[in-house]
């Protein structure tokens, strides 16, 4: 009777290990001292040190440039990206850094997360070249944006999309009572599936899902109009905790560097970027990334932020009201330590 | 009564006029098992997408055409891409697969042979088995990180609950005779186990396993839309954002496909193991 109870125990054991044993396998070795978030970055990145990563097309510029060897005895990358996913990686403690929009730093502060905005990246001419367009179901009238009056929108709080749908919406004057806002969150290829089986009249689309939305169901009547406000903020954002580890936070900087010679190469290497990553990775055809790289114009990274930082307080400012939370100071997101990073690191590759 | 006395009369009466009629006895059985029948169904299925696509009823761009899936696939084969994610895919699988097997035949016995395995495991398996797994998932990346683990363990718990169902099953309605008659004739626990439990325990098992070959592979769309850079759900999941309907057809027709041989080399296995058993389905 004793054995069979040992038995019992021993089992129970093996299924409680088994499932919680081996916990947090991507949480990466931190090194060095803590470090002060006013303390002078740290240039030489320790031994030893590893940060993970979330931005998976960076890692593929990188690899396509010949550069990852700069990065890849601190770096480790994971393939996440977008807010939500990186967020709950953060939350996991299986990541340091992430490739987002505007909307993610704003959203993780809210829900108590600190996090800070390490790198910064525009487009210029920004208005002709946007991120996302409003795609129009097939047979709904909407040809300027005073037209979304009274129609079903597609809304994701929390989502770059749902920012933009308010903002959208302060620009033609209407609120939210004018509008009907449909909760749909905005992942794979929800927002065109959702316009074209007509369950929302209006959505934000972008990408490669515009082309493929006009393409699919232009014939039936699917539109899309410009909604002439800049989306066009991307940031690599990061876990306060890993700026406090002295070892992480060199190696954060020097990621940001690589991260900004990176972009140029992209913007200067269409062909190889285009053959590289949105054939042979992500299996498009030539074709959807000629289009692609058409349409995101040229990148516009900055050694100032203030302008970007003050686009931000807006965003802020307005989702504050709109999902009633405390206003936060957009500064505060910014490690502005990291302002010159990208800058310089981008003259040096140059000379 | 009369009526079910009335009804064995004329069972009667027409077993006397099949015996007249036709030298044959009639079979109260599904009949002789037909060459290749396992085969008739999907065809089938084959044959009215292929009409519904050809003659225009399907719009295709809610659903391909077949041909359209077979030529995705020729091109996703020449560019290596299928067999690369097919392989990583099928890796994860087995391993949960495994893993699985193994927790959940462990825990049937020990459940199935104690009082007490029974009262510690049977509730918290029951509560297991009714949450899903796309609910847990959000607990077990911060558990488990978003690593190979994290999806391994998600297979594995998805495939453990049919195996100590049915094997727990299996094992619990073992006849009494068998049992009684272990004791009489003094067997040891061991040999017991080895010699009635297992057998008698085992056609429950192997129909847990059905539902288990099939449950790793689905646990695959789910685990792998989490920090992947391969597998079949990581290659639906980006034609998914990209729109790319036939490339996510392509990935159904993998799984049905996939499923139709695991479960066909189950059944396989199931008769060579049971081929003891003298039932319905010979």
């Amino acid at each position: 009777m004793l054995k069979n109870k040992l038995a019992v125990l021993a089992g129970a054991a093996a299924a409680i290990s088994l499932l919680a044993g081996c916990g947090g396998d991507a949480e990466a070795g931190g090194g060095g001292p803590k470090l002060a978030l006013d303390a002078a970055l740290p240039t030489t990145v320790p031994d030893g040190v590893k940060i993970v990563v979330g931005d998976p097309a960076t890692q593929k510029a990188l690899e396509l440039s010949g550069q990852i060897d700069k990065v890849s005895k601190f770096v480790q990358f994971a393939n996440l990206s977008g807010g939500p996913q990186t967020t709950e990686a953060f939350r996991a403690k299986a990541l340091d850094l992430g490739s987002v929009a505007e909307i993610p730093s704003i959203h993780a502060t809210w829900t108590g997360l600190k996090v800070k905005n390490v790198a910064a990246k525009y487009r210029q001419d920004a208005l002709n070249h946007p991120v996302y367009q409003l795609g129009i179901a097939p047979g709904v009238q909407v040809k300027t944006l005073e037209d979304l009056r009274g129609k079903k929108i597609a809304y994701s709080p929390g989502q770059a999309q749902g920012a933009l749908i308010l903002k959208v919406l302060q620009k033609a004057g209407l609120t939210k009572e004018d509008v009907k806002l449909v909760e749909l969150p905005s992942t794979g290829d929800v927002y065109p599936t959702a316009l074209a089986a007509k369950q929302v009249e209006v959505a934000p689309i972008g990408g490669v899902a515009i082309k493929r939305y006009l393409t699919k169901y232009g014939k039936d009547g699917g539109t899309t109009i410009q909604h002439g406000i800049r989306d066009d903020a991307g940031h690599l954002y990061t876990q306060t905790s890993s700026l406090e580890d002295s070892g992480k936070a060199a190696a954060i900087r020097a990621y940001v560097a690589a991260w900004a010679v990176a972009q140029v190469w992209i913007d200067t290497h269409p062909k190889e970027w285009i053959e590289g990553y949105y054939v042979k990775d992500q299996g498009l055809t030539a074709a959807d990334g000629q289009w692609l790289v058409d349409n995101a114009g040229h990148p516009d990274i900055s050694a100032d932020w203030s302008e970007g930082i003050k686009r931000q307080q807006e965003t802020i400012d307005l989702l504050a009201k709109e999902t009633k939370n405390d206003p936060i100071k957009a500064e505060d997101l910014f490690d502005l330590r990291f302002q010159t990073v990208a800058t310089d690191a981008i003259k040096a590759a140059a000379k | 009564m009369s009526g079910s006395a009335a009804t064995l009369s004329g069972v009667r009466a027409e077993r006397k006029q099949v015996a007249t009629t036709r030298p044959v006895r009639r079979r109260l059985g599904p009949g002789k098992p037909i060459r290749f029948g396992a085969l008739i169904g999907p065809v089938l299925l084959l044959v009215i997408w292929s009409i519904g696509s050809a003659a225009g009823w399907l719009d295709p761009r809610i659903l391909s055409a077949p041909w359209t899936v077979v030529t995705t696939t020729g091109e996703l084969i020449a560019d290596g891409r299928l067999q690369s994610n097919l392989l990583t895919s099928t890796q994860r699988a087995f391993l949960g697969l495994g893993l699985g097997i193994l927790l959940g035949t462990v825990l049937a016995l020990l459940s199935g042979l104690s009082r007490i395995g029974e009262a510690v495991l049977d509730g918290p398996i029951q509560i297991k088995r009714a949450i899903p797994s796309l609910a847990l998932l959000p607990l077990l990346i911060l558990w488990l990180g978003i690593g190979e683990t994290m999806k391994v363990t998600t297979i594995t718990l998805g495939v453990f609950v049919p195996i100590y169902i049915h094997t727990h099953n299996g094992l619990r309605t073992i006849d009494s005779r068998y049992v009684e008659l272990a004791q009489t004739v003094g067997l040891s626990r061991w040999t017991f186990i080895r010699k009635v439990v297992l057998p008698g325990a085992l056609p429950g098992f192997l129909l847990g396993l059905r539902f288990a070959v099939t449950g790793a592979w689905l646990s695959l769309v789910v685990v792998e839309q989490i920090n992947s850079t391969s597998g079949i759900g990581y290659m639906m999941e980006l034609a998914r954002t990209y729109g790319q309907t036939d490339i996510i057809i392509v990935g159904l027709v993998l799984y049905g496909v996939l499923g139709l041989l695991s479960d066909g080399a189950v059944r396989l296995i199931q008769r060579k193991a049971l081929s003891w058993r003298r039932t319905l389905a010979d």
